[in-house]
């Protein structure tokens, strides 16, 4: 009843094909859908939240896509057509999972240029340092020789 | 100090620097949407009040501004009269069309009746107009040329100069 309703008050909205073509998967109804329709949600934001997934967000905005998605995935639209439809409407912002891998890696390769340059200074270190005991200034102080022999190891 | 490790700081720090220059100095409310440069995605909803088809379609050939909007939404009271005062002063040049979602035809009626209109406004029912157009949420006004390609896209209320600013990238094509 609600579905010829909306059909009735809504003559004719944009439609998916007009952006990704017709739907390349097959058609899913059912417990399958609903579970579908959960995992395509939570790969889209919600574009009024904040960094809420659609699938997790209770606002309209949220709810409306949601439908879009369930809609969608029971026409037989796949994941990467659900995903690039979206994507047309509102960027890559849309999209909770970066398209780009080197994203991912950036923290990754952080971390090892930084422990890269740590090692690299630690070495540079420890080759520029001198021996202890050449460290010492030579002295002529008699006092301050016998204290060096003292501390370091009492020999005289 | 290193002369190496100094420079590479201040390198580091420069491209931190204009990054948040670059980000700070952007306005908000200019999003610039992936729709911009593109055809309009067509559509034809009811109109409230008539109960009329109205097809975007039908107005190719003149620039439009669409606006998408809510009677819950306080911008959008505020840019009501600018949006109504220019379509009045700019008809039959410019065809200005309001589509509202997430909202009850009653009220919408209700604030057209009180506030007054000079164009037609349409219903959005489950939304999907809006996300068609990648709106995020209300006030977003569309400027399309007279190809019904968009050509500017603004998120917040309109001002006069808003409206004219954006109407110009679209008159211009």
């Amino acid at each position: 009843m609600t579905i010829v309703l909306l059909l009735l008050l809504q003559l004719n909205v944009p439609d998916a094909a007009q952006f990704v073509g017709p739907p390349k998967g097959t058609p899913i109804t059912g417990e399958a859908l609903f579970a579908r329709t959960n995992e395509v949600g939570q790969l889209l934001r919600c574009p009024v939240c904040q960094g809420m997934s659609i699938a997790d967000s209770p606002a309209e905005m949220a709810v409306n896509m949601k439908a879009q998605v369930r809609e969608l995935l029971a026409r037989g639209y796949t994941e990467e057509q659900i995903l690039k439809y979206f994507e047309l409407s509102y960027g890559e912002f849309v999209l909770l999972r970066p398209k780009s891998r080197v994203l991912w890696m950036l923290p990754l390769l952080a971390l090892i240029l930084g422990a890269a340059v740590v090692f690299i200074k630690l070495r540079k270190l420890e080759k520029n340092e001198p021996p202890t005991a050449n460290r010492q200034p030579p002295t002529d102080d008699p006092y301050l020789s016998r204290v060096r022999d003292l501390v370091s190891g009492g020999k005289q | 100090m290193n002369r190496t490790v100094l420079f590479v700081g201040l390198l580091i720090a420069a491209v931190l620097v204009a990054i948040l220059f670059l980000g700070l100095g952007k306005d908000p409310s200019e999003i610039r949407s992936p729709l911009i440069g593109k055809p309009a995605p067509s559509f034809a909803l009811r109109e409230v009040g008539t109960g009329r088809t109205v097809d975007v379609t039908q107005f190719k050939g003149k620039p439009m501004v669409i606006n998408f909007w809510a009677t819950w939404c306080a911008p959008c009271w505020e840019e009501h009269p600018v949006l109504v005062a220019n379509a009045r002063m700019l008809q039959p040049d410019v065809q200005f069309l309001g589509v509202v979602f997430q909202d009850k035809e009653d009220k919408i009626l209700g604030f057209l009746n009180e506030r007054g209109t000079s164009y037609p406004t349409v219903v959005d029912e489950a939304g999907k107009t809006a996300i068609a157009y990648g709106v995020g949420g209300v006030p977003e006004t569309f400027f399309l040329d007279a190809n019904g390609v968009i050509r500017a896209k603004y998120a917040g209320p309109m001002s006069p100069d808003i409206l004219r600013e954006n109407l110009q990238k679209a008159m211009k094509q």
